[in-house]
């Protein structure tokens, strides 16, 4: 039996030629880059021309990047934007980049408000976004059936005290891809009418864009996006690598203080291998982006057509390689256990939101109800897939799926 | 101990350790008349006794509480080798986390889930949080601010598991609850006492019932693993849940059981058993009650001189007799001979905690120990009782009634979970010891044993 893996959008498996590329920095180009001697100033050039690999992908300069520990750390460090602008306190030691921008931030100050809508990010977004925002006065923007953004309700609910809006390109439970260059259009607006008013509160557009980074052409500059969060582990990069791109108007206070290192946002030693596997797995997934699409495409008409008994969740709108399917009436979470026993591992939804216990407040929030949603499943397909596996998945699924309404209809 | 019941009793214990052939036995199939004290597990229900095992109405229903952990796995998956109808159950007691510390219930629950799927067993969540919040959670805390150590275990079973747990089957229309607990449930009947304790037999059931007519009564017993016994937790069930209850690895030795679930192939086998409080996992009870109780810092005094010795994080934290977690600075010959002190009294409504070097100081050691709510699981006590103890028998029940009786009950007990078995005597409320024992923290359970018998027990005061 050979294992079939549907859960992609959880974890990827590091691709050969990523962890070819990182091997050396493991042992022989260990040293710390920022040592004095030349062989560490090799290791720090190698370092920089990764992250610039990284940066030129998504369209932006290697100095504009973050490194961080994940998603998670890049999207709690963007959150942090709101708490660097009502901070009186000046940061300790951030470059003179960051210093400016401190001034300048500082300079445009608000006093305070009590208005909730500080932070507005969408029902649907991640934990990491949900849980930071929450502890500023966030407000969710409602999601229409499809997972897609209510303009609408995005509008009413910014105010003169909204500070940052936080969208994910791709939601990662869905794979529904949000229309960012139009909620970017809209921002402009109401940063030029709050120009035009004297009001001096920022706006800046945050967007994950964990899940895209391999199947979408991503531009900084094209989607409007003030901090933009990257993620290695789910192109066939190591875990535990990540990156938020910083644009030159965002001010942010520092997660940790020490060395100063990427631009004093975020000190301590670089992960250096980790990164030179990132900038291979970017690399890899930019030249095979249109293929990969095609490819994930096909094998997902493929599995729709021959699957029984489902409805199709994300409909519209959806990346290519992610499926969500409802089977009414069933208890999804068996699914997964009876599945295993076949070796096929699917989920269902969001890995930290299942292994909680909790509900999907993905699905919740575009309308489905509770028996759907724990009749849902969450299909996300990749490079470890092909159409023959494809195939075979859908017959146990169809097999497995049969049985439970067999015993629930006996129940 | 030759006044212990034990001896006594001697004659009468083998009828009424359950075998073990009848307790992994089919439940359909018929055990003989002879064999009247099988554990009921053997003998669902008279009705069931002529039913076919092959017939699927007539399967009796089981609602087995699974935790996640391998013996309440391994016993679902008995039950299910048995015959039994059998729907897996998680109790959602506790899902609060605490800083620092992941609650694990959800990885528990997916645990337990994923047993149930593999065994294909219907599989339910039962929410008890509220209850449980209230009945044991906050018993506990009061019981801390007291001054006293509870066990929230032996709540826990009271109050949820053999109680609210027990009615929520019985309203599903279950025969049966079942748990992973490491103990036995034997069947008392009349007809199986000695002749000259029969009368005895019916005088305890007429106190326990107001009549003489039921010949039948469960016995709590001690675990065949003795390592492993739980019974010191479960000796506050009520007799009603008892009688309906099987403990489908209470014959087995705990190696046996880790080697079934491997066998079975269920992925659980060598999960690592969950240490500290029950409910918040592996975080310490100190780190819990800081959470919910405000905790003062206050002197450590030497109880002979009254001098100052140090400082605690607040009086709660400590028991009479301990003598780690102490933070004394000595700085002089006389604190730094080597000898450790030892708590021996608390002075809450002041905050000083008291200690002492003398190892002797009458607050460790204690011959008597007063019990509060006792709880005699009077069928069993009384209808054991042999025949000299007639009046004795009376007495132990009206303890459980309320009305203390100055009469002595020789017993066994036990005074922590595993903790060895000593000989002492019940008069009325108050357990006398042959020998001087290290006083136990109050607020804890005394829990007493004729043998393989659970008696019942009481807190200490």
């Amino acid at each position: 039996m050979v294992m079939i893996y549907l859960d992609h959008a959880a974890a990827t498996p590091v691709d050969s030629r990523v962890l070819k590329a990182m091997e050396p920095y493991f042992s022989r180009d260990f040293f710390n880059p920022s040592a004095a001697y030349l062989p560490a100033k090799k290791v720090a050039s190698d370092y920089e021309a990764a992250k610039a690999t990284i940066a030129h992908a998504i369209g932006a300069k290697a100095s504009d990047l973050v490194i961080t520990a994940g998603a998670t750390e890049a999207n709690n460090l963007a959150l942090n934007a709101i708490f660097a602008s009502r901070s009186g306190s000046q940061s300790p030691g951030p470059s003179p980049r960051a210093g400016a921008a401190m001034a300048r931030a500082a300079a445009l100050r608000n006093p305070p408000s009590q208005d909730a809508n500080i932070a507005l990010y969408l029902a649907t977004e991640h934990d990491s976004v949900r849980k930071s925002a929450e502890r500023c006065g966030g407000a969710e923007i409602v999601v229409d059936k499809f997972g897609r953004i209510d303009m609408a309700d995005l509008k009413s609910k910014i105010t003169d005290a909204t500070e940052l809006i936080s969208v994910s390109l791709v939601n990662n439970e869905l794979g529904v891809i949000q229309p960012l260059a139009e909620i970017a259009n809209l921002i402009r607006e109401i940063k030029f009418d709050r120009l035009r008013r004297g009001i001096k509160t920022p706006l800046y557009l945050h967007s994950d864009a964990s899940q895209a980074l391999n199947l979408l052409d991503i531009n900084v500059a094209r989607l409007g996006v003030d901090l933009l969060t990257l993620n290695s582990a789910k192109i066939y990069g190591p875990k535990g690598v990540g990156a938020l791109y910083v644009s030159h108007e965002v001010k942010l206070t520092p997660s940790t203080y020490g060395g100063g290192q990427e631009n004093g946002l975020r000190s301590g030693t670089e992960n250096v291998p980790g990164v030179i596997g990132f900038a291979k797995a970017v690399e890899l997934a930019h030249e095979h982006l249109n293929g990969n699409r095609k490819k994930y495409a096909e094998l997902k008409k493929l599995l729709l057509s021959n699957l029984h008994g489902y409805e199709l969740i994300n409909k519209k709108h959806a990346l290519d390689n992610f499926a969500v399917l409802c089977y009414n009436g069933i208890d999804a979470e068996r699914l997964i256990y009876l599945l295993e026993e076949k070796e096929v591992y699917v989920s269902t939804g969001a890995a930290c939101a299942a292994s909680k216990g909790e509900k999907s407040h993905v699905l919740a929030a575009i309308g489905l109800n509770d028996e759907q949603i724990a009749g849902s499943l969450r299909l996300s397909l990749g490079e470890t897939n092909d159409k023959s596996q494809i195939l075979e998945a859908a017959k146990i699924i169809n097999e497995i799926v049969g049985s439970e309404y067999g015993r629930v209809s006996h129940e | 101990m030759s006044s212990s019941p034990s001896g006594a009793l001697r004659g009468a214990s083998p009828s009424l350790t359950p075998s073990r052939e009848l307790l992994t036995a089919n439940p359909s199939s018929t055990p003989s008349e002879e064999l009247l004290t099988a554990n009921p597990s053997s003998t669902p229900s008279e009705e069931l006794l002529t039913a076919s095992p092959s017939s699927t109405t007539s399967k009796p229903k089981v609602f087995v509480g699974m935790s996640g952990g391998v013996d309440s796995s391994v016993s679902a998956a008995l039950l299910v080798e048995q015959g039994y109808d059998v729907t897996g159950v998680y109790m959602k007691n506790w899902s609060k986390d605490l800083p620092g510390m992941k609650c694990p219930w959800a990885e528990d629950l997916a645990d337990a889930k994923r047993v149930a799927v593999k065994l294909g067993i219907p599989f339910e969540v039962w929410d008890f949080e509220d209850a449980y919040r209230e009945k044991v959670v906050e018993y506990m805390l009061a019981e801390f601010k007291k001054g006293n150590t509870p066990n929230p275990d032996v709540m826990c079973n009271q109050e949820i598991k053999f109680k609210l747990f027990f009615e929520k089957a019985m309203e599903r229309g279950a025969d049966f609850i079942a748990t992973g607990h490491y103990a036995r449930v034997g069947e008392r009947i009349d007809a199986m006492c000695p002749a000259e304790h029969k009368d005895l037999a019916r005088a305890a059931w007429s106190v326990s019932e107001g009549h003489a007519a039921s010949i039948r009564s469960p016995l709590l017993l001690r675990a065949a693993d003795e390592n492993k016994d739980q019974t010191y937790f479960l000796y506050r069930i009520s007799e009603e849940a008892l009688s309906h209850t099987l403990f489908p690895i209470g014959d087995m030795l705990k190696p046996d059981v880790k080697k079934l679930a491997e066998e079975k192939g269920l992925h659980n086998a060598y999960k690592k058993e969950s240490m500290g409080v029950c409910f918040v996992g592996e975080v310490g009870m100190k780190d819990f009650l800081k959470e919910y109780i405000d905790i003062r810092p206050g002197e450590i005094r030497e109880i002979e001189t009254g001098k100052v010795l140090g400082y605690h994080e607040g009086a709660i934290f400590y028991t009479i007799g301990q003598r780690h977690g102490l933070y004394i600075s000595g700085n002089k010959g006389e604190v730094n001979d080597g000898l450790p002190y030892y708590v021996v009294k608390k002075d809450l409504e002041n905050n000083v905690v008291y200690v002492s070097k003398n190892l002797n100081d009458s607050n460790i050691w204690t011959r008597e120990l007063k019990l509060t709510d006792v709880l005699m699981r009077g069928k069993a006590a009384g209808a054991m009782c042999p025949a000299e103890h007639k009046d004795l028998a009376r007495a132990a029940w009206s303890v459980s009634e309320g009305h203390a009786a100055p009469v002595a009950l020789p017993v066994l007990v036990r005074l922590r979970h595993r903790a060895p078995l000593i000989p002492a005597t019940l008069k009325g409320d108050t357990l006398v010891f042959e020998n001087e024992i290290k006083r136990p923290a109050s607020g804890q359970s005394a829990v007493l044993y004729d043998g393989e018998i659970c008696l019942g027990g009481g807190i200490i005061c």
